[in-house]
């Protein structure tokens, strides 16, 4: 791989073996992919080394003692507990104090404490066209697609990327790889795709068709950032997309010649209403009438609109006894959210605001408490207007499931029961 | 010990080391195809099942599963219970690819022959990923 001297000097030890060990990592991982050279990064989105794996958080704190430090704007990705307000979720306190160390060993680092799967929703918006390195897939997708910001899926290697400033040219970060492969028509009537779960729907049944390649999806007027977030976060789920590209909307493609970066389209897959109605079909395993305990609303975390009309839709109603209703979002939202009064509205309906955190990353993952030797919350039916959610929560928190519209997530918390 | 057969690999992982050979036919995970107390695989349907991964050269053909497969690697190395080697037949992936790099186990892949093949289960073999070379020893 060809270096500047700059990085030479780096991993020379010329900038203290924090470094030099970053970039020895960064330059195996390179050439182990024929990267020519390393790029310029102009922003990171970092793991929050959440206290459910096994040694991270004590890594985490290690790591920073050793001196480390971000070097390009680094923003922090989802915790297992709201540190700002543990009691509401009734993570239990031994969780809550491992998770809190990651905290203070980020702020050490220089990493902006946003504890959020949406920075981007915080105005953390490089360049389109600029090199990042991101950890979380429903991040990952709208950077690439919605923002023109390159980006990898980043693993373990966002912390040195992060200390560097740097990754190899590779994979998305290449012209090349960011073509469109599959050509989808969307024959959905636009009073169908008029909610965020109908665009999650969408999304899982194109990633379920597309993989790990990049669809180009037509026919869409998705005129709500949040449908397009909904949407990159379930092609991400059913599928491992990492970029989509939407003509006419998307900026690498104002027309389907230039997705496909002038090479012949491949044959067009319609996409009717029958498919959206398989997606829920699949994802509802909650018998019709029966009781449910768990309404959840912010997968990814919800912006400080969405939170504005649930503190409107929940007015003069109450949450069932025996329910347990989160919506979810990051905590710089939530402040705002409390000086607009929605967080107040929110909960004198019986629902919870919570902060850094969500459901499958939280207390509630039945394999976490069982690690910790804590008691394993009791989870029977979830409701959730996420594609996301409900396709993790099955697995994670082990409960039946039903994807529906934010409206019906609303009077199921209300009546304690899935009306189908 | 002289070589009996040799391949030419693609590095991933520098360094050189030898051990007996676990050949895997099929895709393999960390995640879930190994005991992370013992190190053995633990898979169904894989004929080395209950055989301990500890300085073997684990040959399988490509990697499967949960990006957690490349911490469960880190952890079987902190355990002492982790493979010598490690060599799979298709290009690797993002994810292991960092997780044998921070595991600092020599690797390689895309081998310019029939490994599953022809390298038996029980077989000494040595990685030189330096080198770019497999060799089957005698």
């Amino acid at each position: 791989m060809e270096l500047t001297e700059r990085e030479r000097a780096m991993l020379a030890g010329d900038e203290g073996p924090v470094v030099a060990e970053a970039m020895d990592y960064l330059v195996q991982f390179g050439e182990a992919f024929d990267a020519e050279r390393l790029v310029d990064l102009a922003y990171c989105h970092y793991p929050a080394e959440m206290a459910i794996y096994e040694g991270s958080v004590e890594d985490a704190v290690e790591y920073a003692a050793r001196g480390a430090q971000v070097r390009v704007p680094t923003t922090s990705s989802t915790l297992c507990a709201d540190v700002e307000k543990p009691t509401i979720t009734g993570c239990p306190a031994a969780l809550v104090d491992l998770q809190t160390q990651v905290v203070g060993a980020h702020r050490q680092m220089g990493i902006c404490e946003t504890f959020t799967c949406t920075p981007q929703f915080l105005g953390f918006v490089p360049p389109c066209g600029s090199y990042a390195c991101l950890v979380e897939s429903s991040a990952i997708i709208y950077y690439n697609s919605v923002l023109g910001v390159r980006t990898n899926r980043g693993g373990l290697f966002t912390r040195y990327s992060a200390i560097t400033g740097k990754y190899p040219l590779m994979g998305y970060q290449l012209d090349a790889n960011r073509r469109g492969t599959h050509w989808f028509r969307v024959d959905v009537p636009t009073a169908r795709l008029q909610t965020y779960d109908a665009w999650c729907a969408l999304g899982m049944h194109i990633g379920a068709l597309v993989g790990s390649d990049v669809p180009v999806i037509d026919g869409i007027a998705p005129d709500r950032q949040e449908w397009l977030l909904g949407m990159g976060a379930a092609l991400a789920t059913s599928g491992s997309v990492t970029l989509f590209h939407i003509p006419g909307v998307t900026p690498e493609a104002r027309t389907v010649e230039e997705a496909f970066r002038g090479g012949p389209p491949p044959e067009p897959v319609t996409v009717t209403e029958a498919d959206l109605d398989a997606v829920y079909a699949a994802q509802t395993t909650i018998e019709t009438e029966s009781p449910i305990d768990f309404v959840l609303l912010g997968c990814p975390h919800y912006n400080l609109d969405q939170l504005r009309q649930v503190a409107e839709a929940l007015a003069g109603k109450t949450v069932a006894d025996g329910v347990r209703f989160w919506v979810c979002t990051n905590r710089m939202t939530r402040l705002q959210a409390e000086h607009s009064g929605y967080v107040q509205a929110i909960e004198a309906a019986g629902a919870r605001v919570v902060a850094d955190t969500c459901p499958v990353e939280s207390h509630m993952r039945a394999s976490t408490c069982r690690d910790h030797g804590l008691p394993v919350p009791n989870v029977e039916a979830m409701v959730c207007d996420s594609g996301k959610m409900i396709r993790y929560v099955g697995d994670l928190i082990g409960c039946r499931t039903a994807l529906t519209q934010r409206a019906a997530c609303i009077a199921a918390a209300t009546s304690g029961r899935w009306e189908g | 010990m002289t070589s009996c057969r040799e391949y030419r690999v693609r590095k991933v992982v520098r360094g050189a080391a030898e051990g007996e050979a676990v050949v895997c036919p099929e895709s393999f995970s960390f995640l879930g195809d190994v005991d992370l107390g013992t190190g053995q695989i633990i898979a169904a349907g894989n004929p080395n099942r209950g055989r301990g991964l500890k300085d073997t050269v684990l040959i399988y053909p490509e990697t499967k599963g949960s990006s957690g497969g490349a911490v469960v690697l880190q952890t079987l190395v902190k355990k002492g219970l982790a493979p010598a080697a490690i060599i799979t037949v298709k290009p690797v992936d993002y994810n292991l690819a960092e997780g044998a790099i921070l595991s600092r186990i020599p690797f390689a892949c895309e081998p310019d022959g029939d490994v599953l093949g022809q390298v038996k289960t029980g077989q000494r073999v040595r990685l030189d990923a330096d080198a770019g070379k497999l060799e089957v020893l005698k």
